[in-house]
């Protein structure tokens, strides 16, 4: 559904305790804090070896070929991504591997729609000399946001509900979906803001500006969550005992 | 009872308080000058005292001479856009050489070359220094200020004396070539004119080539007395380009090559006899850039420019340096002296000898008026070194008498302007240059009188006498001079800061009186919020900061409507994240994202008007034909759905009087507003092409129609005026006779503002109906209805309401700036132009769905979850919850213009002050002054009649609309 573009704050929304939903989680596979940070740290590689090999492969950057640029990397990111977290998927037993990884693909970009249309209610441009820019750009944004959260809860409407409307992640591996996503919604949101200024510097175009910051607010949302889950862990550890 | 009374009287103090702030800060911050209509004419003379001429003209001049002797024929004004000084001035009067120096050599040549009988002139040009207001400068001599108060009304004429204007008055032939401004500010006055856009910048060449075509071959031509072409080349090139590049570089070449062609041609022409034997040339900027290309502020860069005169006839035999203090003797061969613009349509009108412009307060400068005495004092004598004395004496007898009249015409312009303007000269300084005059006055009819006394007795004795009393002359002059400035130019920083200390006050006032009808009401309401740390408050407050803090960029203010539009964006995902959250309503939020999404495209299509405003102004009223070029199926498109829109409207409004719920006199006011429509419907029908042929013959209706709309709304205000005072009917119940109320009024608002807005105005009415029931039914989406908050001020709602607002501003294709305003929408319904009729129909168009629509239509907002069931509280906490929506609103927006004062005051000294930063500030404070007198009218209207009973009145659902 249309949920994405839930900008902002990791709010203190009052919850209605009506979170009947929780699946029985036990039997997924529930990643360790050095493993949450692993898989943090591959994510973020990966974003990093996307730009080398566009500044060494082909010597393009986001500035001079916004659209080449992102496509490269969201074509080298969403097979990290998608890999990875379709290994954490919910219910291993009912729901193959196979499956995760599909449901990931397909929800790229349908996710990627509606980051497009929620960008253009933003004021994103439109023109077909634009439109290239926009849906790579929505690619990797439904990457950072919507992918993570198919390849694990396919299709469990309260689970999108609680990690994308509520922002109540519950677990290790929702605080590490959750996070980064919000991370980079925000990131694009400020990202947004040097758009209008006559600075005519050329990183002031769609989508450029809108991406680094959106790439940096995943970065800070990764690493807010590998604090969570450093803290949480601990914490969860203690209780535990 | 007195909670009603209490918040009544709190909304008037914060208007007065506003109203304060405003008038204060406006004084020290808007310049404004009262354009006078009165005119210079040569029967004017003999009221002056200096009509005494100590030489009888020996060889009485074939020109009928008027104030002073004509001293050239005919003159060549060529105007080169945004002319810096270093541009003319040779590079060795700057500490380094730089590439774009050195380049109009020809220039350079003529001023070492000729000796004096060619110069170059640093020209100081007076802030603002945009085009426009410069153009209006050199020709009327005076101070343009940011708002002209006059007679012109949208039309940028020029209504005051001015130059040109003299010139035409006089019987001398203008031509005009180049920039299409000049046509604006002067459509009459041209016998021939070549006019070329000057809206797109981008276009380095199309004003230029027009102009080289059309100068040299009129240079052969004898059908002009005045000749002004006007070069845009150096001005788009700075603007897209700036100073220190290759275009740049390009057009100077380029002009100094066909400067070198004019004066060429000039000179082959200057013999006795010759078609240029007497003319004067005038090379000159308009105003100086700085290197990114910018002009309007006042820079020394932006103010400097410069003046190239030169005179094809001998050169005068002495050099009136005496009088020029700031003569630069910068290079062995070029002299260059100081002039200030002021002084350029005085000096121009002597030179020509036609009366100067009535409200000039320049003086004649004595170097360029030298230029040009050279081919007049010198005539029919035999020259010689020994005459060189008497000859001296000779101009300076008359230059004085010159400046006698030029002091008498000043002195004129003064009393006059102190005598008519509301907001003259302060008496001190007045009385200040009232001595002044008298004293060079009475030192001069001195003077004159042992003149005429001792006619024959040798003069040499008179030459320190003489420049004394030009001194005197100068003295009074340069005194006015800087009195005008320091009046016209110059900002008053106390009166700004008092005025922006005011209106902070007032914010705090706002808070303040918030919260105390919070607590009077507080103890009724059982739940009565915390409205300070929920999210919802936290999140309205930084969307308001943010769209505050936005305007200290000038670019955010330029995509004000955007910004608006990201913001409103922003909190419908926000609502969205709370629909998907309750699982509720999801629709209301999706649609209402949809219509921020072609809210957006509205805004946009009218930024882009804002770009090229000369060329969509003339075309069309409506945005759509602006993207509609020629195909049939848009034009058909853009006939047909405003009239589907209107439909839609009517027939909600049927659908709300057939629901029963509406009786009486409300009814009777909501079927006029039908009627209104349908009448509405007709008049767009007969007006489009499309339709006219089948319905009536074109014209029929074109005046009577919104004639009678305005008329039906009139009535209507009046029948909802008298149900007010006499209508005391209680058989409905409050809530839903509120609603009555706010539906009847809105219709009644709305038609009026639907056929001034043109053929759009039923789409954005739709587009606002549809909004505001979005935010409406969101409105409680945060809340759980368990904690039973229901009934608490959302600020996150107001704050959408007051967004939305500003949305459709801009949607309607209006922006906070003059050439915003629909002129077009003063003349539906009339044709002939008075003054307050035109600018309350103007009004009602500008604010009519940003200010009008939505403060009328905010109760729906406090009665929605009565009506929704929601809330069972009684009528007094309901009309503390109205109460405080309207004090929220009216923060909101104080907050929002509060902001812009104070980006204001930080940028005045920013290059687009006048351009971008002035304009936005009065539209603000007008739109805030409207709101304020807006929300007092809604609350006497809405809570006036109501009684405060405490009694449960059992609630009915209702849909509204």
């Amino acid at each position: 559904m249309m949920k994405e573009m839930e900008k902002k704050k990791k709010a203190h929304v009052k919850v209605n305790a009506t979170t009947s939903t929780s699946t029985n989680t036990s039997k997924s596979i529930v990643p360790s804090a050095s493993m949450a940070i692993l898989i943090h740290l591959i994510c973020g590689l990966g974003l990093v070896f996307g730009f080398l090999v566009a500044h060494n492969l082909y010597s393009i950057n986001l500035v001079s070929h916004p659209s080449h640029t992102l496509r490269l990397i969201w074509v080298i990111e969403s097979p990290i991504v998608i890999l990875i977290y379709s290994f954490f998927r919910q219910n291993p037993e009912k729901c193959s591997y196979l499956k995760a990884i599909t449901r990931g693909v397909m929800v790229l970009p349908a996710g990627a729609l509606v980051n497009a249309l929620g960008a253009i209610a933003l004021g994103a441009p439109v023109g077909f000399q634009y439109l290239p820019k926009t849906i790579n750009w929505s690619l990797l944004m439904s990457l950072f946001t919507f992918v993570p959260v198919a390849s694990v809860f396919g299709a469990s409407w309260t689970d999108w509900q609680r990690i994308f409307a509520r922002t109540k992640p519950r677990r290790c591996l929702e605080y590490m979906i959750c996070l980064p996503a919000h991370g980079a919604v925000i990131g694009a949101w400020l990202g947004a803001w040097p758009m209008p200024l006559d600075w005519e510097r050329p990183w002031q175009e769609w989508p450029i500006c809108v991406s680094y910051g959106a790439m940096a607010g995943y970065l800070v949302g990764m690493l807010a969550s590998m604090g969570f889950v450093l803290v949480g862990g601990r914490w969860q550890h203690v209780k535990g005992e | 009872m007195g909670g009603k009374w209490e918040w009544m009287l709190f909304s008037m103090i914060i208007m007065g308080i506003h109203a304060i702030a405003i008038l204060i800060f406006t004084r020290g911050f808007l310049l404004t000058r009262t354009e006078l209509p009165y005119y210079s004419h040569c029967s004017d003379l003999p009221h002056s005292p200096c009509s005494f001429s100590p030489h009888p003209d020996p060889n009485p001049n074939p020109n009928p001479s008027c104030w002073t002797k004509p001293v050239v024929d005919r003159v060549l004004i060529v105007v080169l856009d945004a002319l810096r000084f270093d541009f003319v001035a040779p590079s060795s009067s700057f500490p380094e050489s730089k590439p774009w120096m050195d380049r109009l050599k020809v220039l350079q040549r003529m001023a070492s070359r000729e000796g004096s009988s060619a110069q170059i002139f640093k020209a100081i040009a007076d802030p603002p220094t945009t085009s426009l207001q410069r153009l209006k400068g050199l020709t009327t001599g005076g101070l343009p200020t940011f708002i002209d108060v006059g007679h012109s009304f949208g039309a940028p004429a020029i209504v005051e004396d001015n130059l040109i204007n003299q010139l035409v008055q006089n019987g001398k032939r203008v031509v005009m070539m180049g920039d299409d401004t000049w046509i604006q500010l002067f459509p009459q006055h041209f016998i021939k004119a070549y006019p070329y856009p000057s809206f797109n910048v981008k276009d380095l060449h199309t004003v230029d080539n027009g102009c080289i075509d059309h100068l040299l071959p009129s240079l052969y031509q004898e059908d002009w007395d005045v000749l002004i072409a006007h070069f845009l080349g150096l001005d788009h090139a700075g603007h897209i380009f700036g100073v220190n590049s290759i275009p740049m570089i390009e057009k100077l070449e380029q002009y100094d090559g066909i400067l070198e062609k004019v004066i060429e041609v000039l000179r082959n022409k200057s013999g006795p006899g010759g078609l240029h034997e007497n003319t004067l040339l005038l090379v000159m900027g308009d105003h100086g850039q700085t290197l990114n290309g910018d002009h309007g502020g006042g820079t020394a860069e932006e103010v400097e420019t410069s003046i190239f005169a030169m005179n094809f006839k001998k050169p005068p035999h002495f050099s009136p340096s005496d009088f020029d203090t700031c003569e630069l003797n910068l290079d062995e061969s070029i002299s260059i002296s100081s002039i200030q613009q002021l002084d350029f349509a005085v000096t121009v009108s002597a030179l020509l000898g036609i009366p100067f412009p009535f409200g000039s307060i320049g003086r004649v400068d004595p170097k360029l008026y030298a230029l040009g005495t050279g081919t007049w004092s010198v005539e029919g004598t035999s020259v010689g070194h020994g005459k060189n004395q008497t000859k001296l004496e000779e101009w300076m007898q008359n230059y004085a008498n010159i400046l006698c009249i030029n002091s008498w015409q000043v002195k004129r312009y003064i009393d006059v302007y102190s005598a008519s303007s509301v907001i003259g000269f302060s008496s001190d300084d007045l009385l200040l240059v009232s001595n002044l005059y008298a004293q060079a006055e009475k030192n001069w009819s001195h003077i004159s009188e042992n003149w005429s006394l001792n006619k024959n007795e040798n003069y040499n004795a008179s030459l320190p006498v003489l420049s004394r009393q030009i001194d005197a002359y100068f003295d009074f002059l340069s005194s006015v001079a800087d009195l005008a400035r320091s009046k016209w130019t110059e900002f008053n920083i106390e009166m700004m800061s008092i005025g922006v200390g005011i209106m902070l006050i007032s914010l705090f006032i706002h808070v303040f009186a918030m919260g105390r009808l919070n607590k009077k009401y507080g103890s009724y309401v059982p739940s009565s919020g915390d409205i300070g740390i929920s999210f919802r408050f936290i999140f309205s407050c930084f969307v308001v900061v943010t769209r505050a803090c936005s305007f200290l960029s000038n670019s955010y203010i330029l995509e004000e409507g955007k910004v608006a539009n990201f913001l409103l964006a922003t909190t419908g995902i926000v609502k969205l994240r709370y629909a998907i959250m309750q699982n509720k309503m999801l629709s209301e939020a999706v649609v209402f994202i949809l219509l921020i999404s072609v809210l957006r495209f509205t805004i946009e299509v009218g930024l882009s008007k804002q770009a090229a405003t000369s060329a969509f102004m003339n075309i069309s009223p409506s945005w759509m034909l602006g993207f509609a070029p020629s195909h049939p199926l848009w034009i058909y498109t853009a006939e047909i759905l405003p009239m589907l829109a209107m439909i839609i409207l009517a027939y909600l409004l049927y659908k709300t009087i057939a629901s029963g719920s509406i009786r009486g006199l409300w009814k009777y006011v909501i079927v006029g507003t039908t009627v209104s429509y349908m009448l509405i419907l007709v008049h767009w029908a007969s007006e489009s092409n499309l339709l006219s042929p089948i319905l009536m013959p074109r014209g029929i209706g074109r005046n009577n129609i919104p004639r009678l709309v305005y008329a039906i709304g009139f009535g209507q205000l009046l029948l909802l005026a008298f149900g007010q005072l006499f209508n005391e009917e209680n058989t409905l119940d409050f809530k839903k006779r509120l609603v009555v109320k706010t539906v009847a009024m809105l219709s009644t608002c709305s038609s009026t503002v639907i056929i001034l807005s043109g053929k759009q105005g039923s789409l954005i009415a739709l587009a606002f109906v549809i909004g505001g029931y979005c935010i409406i039914r969101l409105e409680n989406i945060e809340q759980d209805h368990k904690e039973g908050t229901a009934g608490n001020l959302n600020p996150l709602s107001v704050t959408q309401w007051s967004l939305l607002a500003v949305c459709l501003f801009f949607s309607t294709g209006h922006w906070c700036a003059f050439d915003g305003l629909r002129y077009g929408a003063a003349f539906i319904g009339f044709d002939e132009f008075i003054l307050i009729r035109q600018a309350i129909l103007l009004t009602i168009d500008t604010f009519g769905f940003s200010h009008f629509l939505p403060i009328f239509g905010l109760p729906f907002l406090a009665a929605c979850q009565y009506l929704l069931g929601l809330s069972d509280q009684g009528k007094t906490s309901f009309v503390r919850l109205l109460s405080q929506m309207y004090m929220l609103y009216g923060l909101i927006t104080a907050t929002a213009v509060t902001a812009t004062i104070i980006c204001v005051t930080i940028q005045r000294r920013h290059l687009m002050v006048w351009g971008l930063f002035a304009p936005k500030f009065v539209f603000d404070v007008v739109g805030l002054i409207l709101t304020d007198v807006l929300i007092c009218l809604a609350s006497l209207y809405y809570l006036g009649g109501m009684k405060d009973d405490k009694s449960k009145i059992s609630h009915r659902k209702m849909n509204i609309k």
